[in-house]
């Protein structure tokens, strides 16, 4: 009776310990980071985080927001049209990244804007930031520090 | 036959060289500023006899204004490849309270922007509000964010402009900032030497 009650606490404890890391593992395989950089920034200035968001599950995921070491906040907003030639940012809110899609976080549009940076961000440095998804859990992103998107002569 | 279709070629070559009209003209307006090392800079005195370039930036602002500022150093870079000179490249912040010398010197340090022939412009925000009142251009706080130790920092809607101006000190034309064709200014530029 004692072993068998020790068998199935074993196979709980078991299921408990590997279910999650598989779930974790799963659910980041569906969501890709990609071409993520960010802008430079002088200490206690913004910057600003671009990426691909892409979601090769199955069902729409949402980006709820993202957390980084890097900076006081971080925050996802909209570089908008306010008419012809007038420009305006605004908080976003959550994005929904609809199944087997691309989502660009990109200059002029969406991106995640990190405020007041602890440090100097020159040309060249590595940050990290984490992306906290409805489904897909957080994921870590790496960006390098540029001054413009990495084009294709670049080669990434 | 042959004359005619030379002097033809002459006249649109000289239409194409005048066609920039004016838009706006400081004449004998100027400003008191100082640039990113507090030093003071009479604008558009300290340009006189120089094309400028000319962009309306805030340093709070992390998308749309460094890529105008970037697009002027790629305009400064694609000059000093073609050997033109005699341009002045100016960026003026209409975010003066924030903007500090000191915050636009880093602002252009980090960025490891070439300051030979570029200036970073503030000063007192009526000053900065008339200058970009006289060349058109709008920037009006709209939303904010407030830092977890109570600090506070706006966002403008504001217009995302570069503009050419003359050795006169005439506007000549207005970019988009952000999305300026490098090729199209440059072409401008040659034709106001």
């Amino acid at each position: 009776m004692k072993r068998r009650l020790l068998i199935i606490i074993v196979i709980i404890f078991a299921f408990n310990l590997v279910t999650p890391t598989q779930q974790q593992k799963s659910n980041n395989s569906d969501i890709q980071i990609q071409k993520a950089w960010a802008r430079p920034a002088a200490k206690y200035a913004n910057s600003a985080f671009y990426f691909v968001l892409e979601n090769n599950s199955s069902r729409t995921d949402t980006l709820l927001g993202a957390e980084t070491k890097i900076s006081e906040e971080a925050e996802i907003h909209e570089s908008y049209k306010k008419d012809n030639d007038r420009m305006g940012m605004r908080p976003a809110g959550k994005i929904a990244i609809k199944p087997k899609s691309k989502f660009e976080f990109k200059p002029g549009g969406f991106h995640v804007m990190l405020l007041g940076v602890e440090k100097d961000l020159h040309i060249g440095d590595k940050i990290e930031v984490v992306l906290r998804l409805k489904y897909a859990g957080k994921i870590k992103a790496q960006a390098e520090v540029r001054d413009m998107p990495m084009t294709k002569e670049m080669k990434q | 036959m042959k004359l005619r279709h030379y002097l033809f070629v002459i006249i649109l070559f000289w239409g194409c060289k005048e066609k920039l009209p004016v838009i706006e003209k400081f004449g004998e307006t100027s400003y008191k500023l100082v640039d990113q090392n507090n030093k003071e800079e009479i604008f558009p005195d300290f340009v006189k006899d120089k094309i400028v370039i000319m962009n309306y930036i805030f340093t709070n602002c992390p998308d749309i204004c460094p890529l105008s500022t970037n697009n002027m150093r790629l305009i400064q870079e694609r000059l000093k490849k073609e050997k033109i000179d005699n341009v002045q490249f100016v960026s003026l912040s209409f975010d003066p309270e924030f903007d500090t010398p000191e915050v636009l010197r880093k602002f252009a340090d980090i960025r490891n922007l070439d300051l030979s022939n570029w200036t970073f412009l503030t000063g007192d925000k009526s000053t900065t509000n008339s200058v970009i009142k006289q060349v058109g251009v709008l920037a009006v706080p709209s939303d904010s964010t407030v830092f977890k130790n109570g600090r506070k920092i706006y966002y403008y809607v504001h217009t995302d402009r570069i503009q050419l101006i003359d050795p006169e000190g005439r506007i000549r034309k207005n970019y988009k900032g952000s999305t300026i064709n490098v090729d199209e200014i440059v072409s401008d530029i040659k034709k106001l030497q």
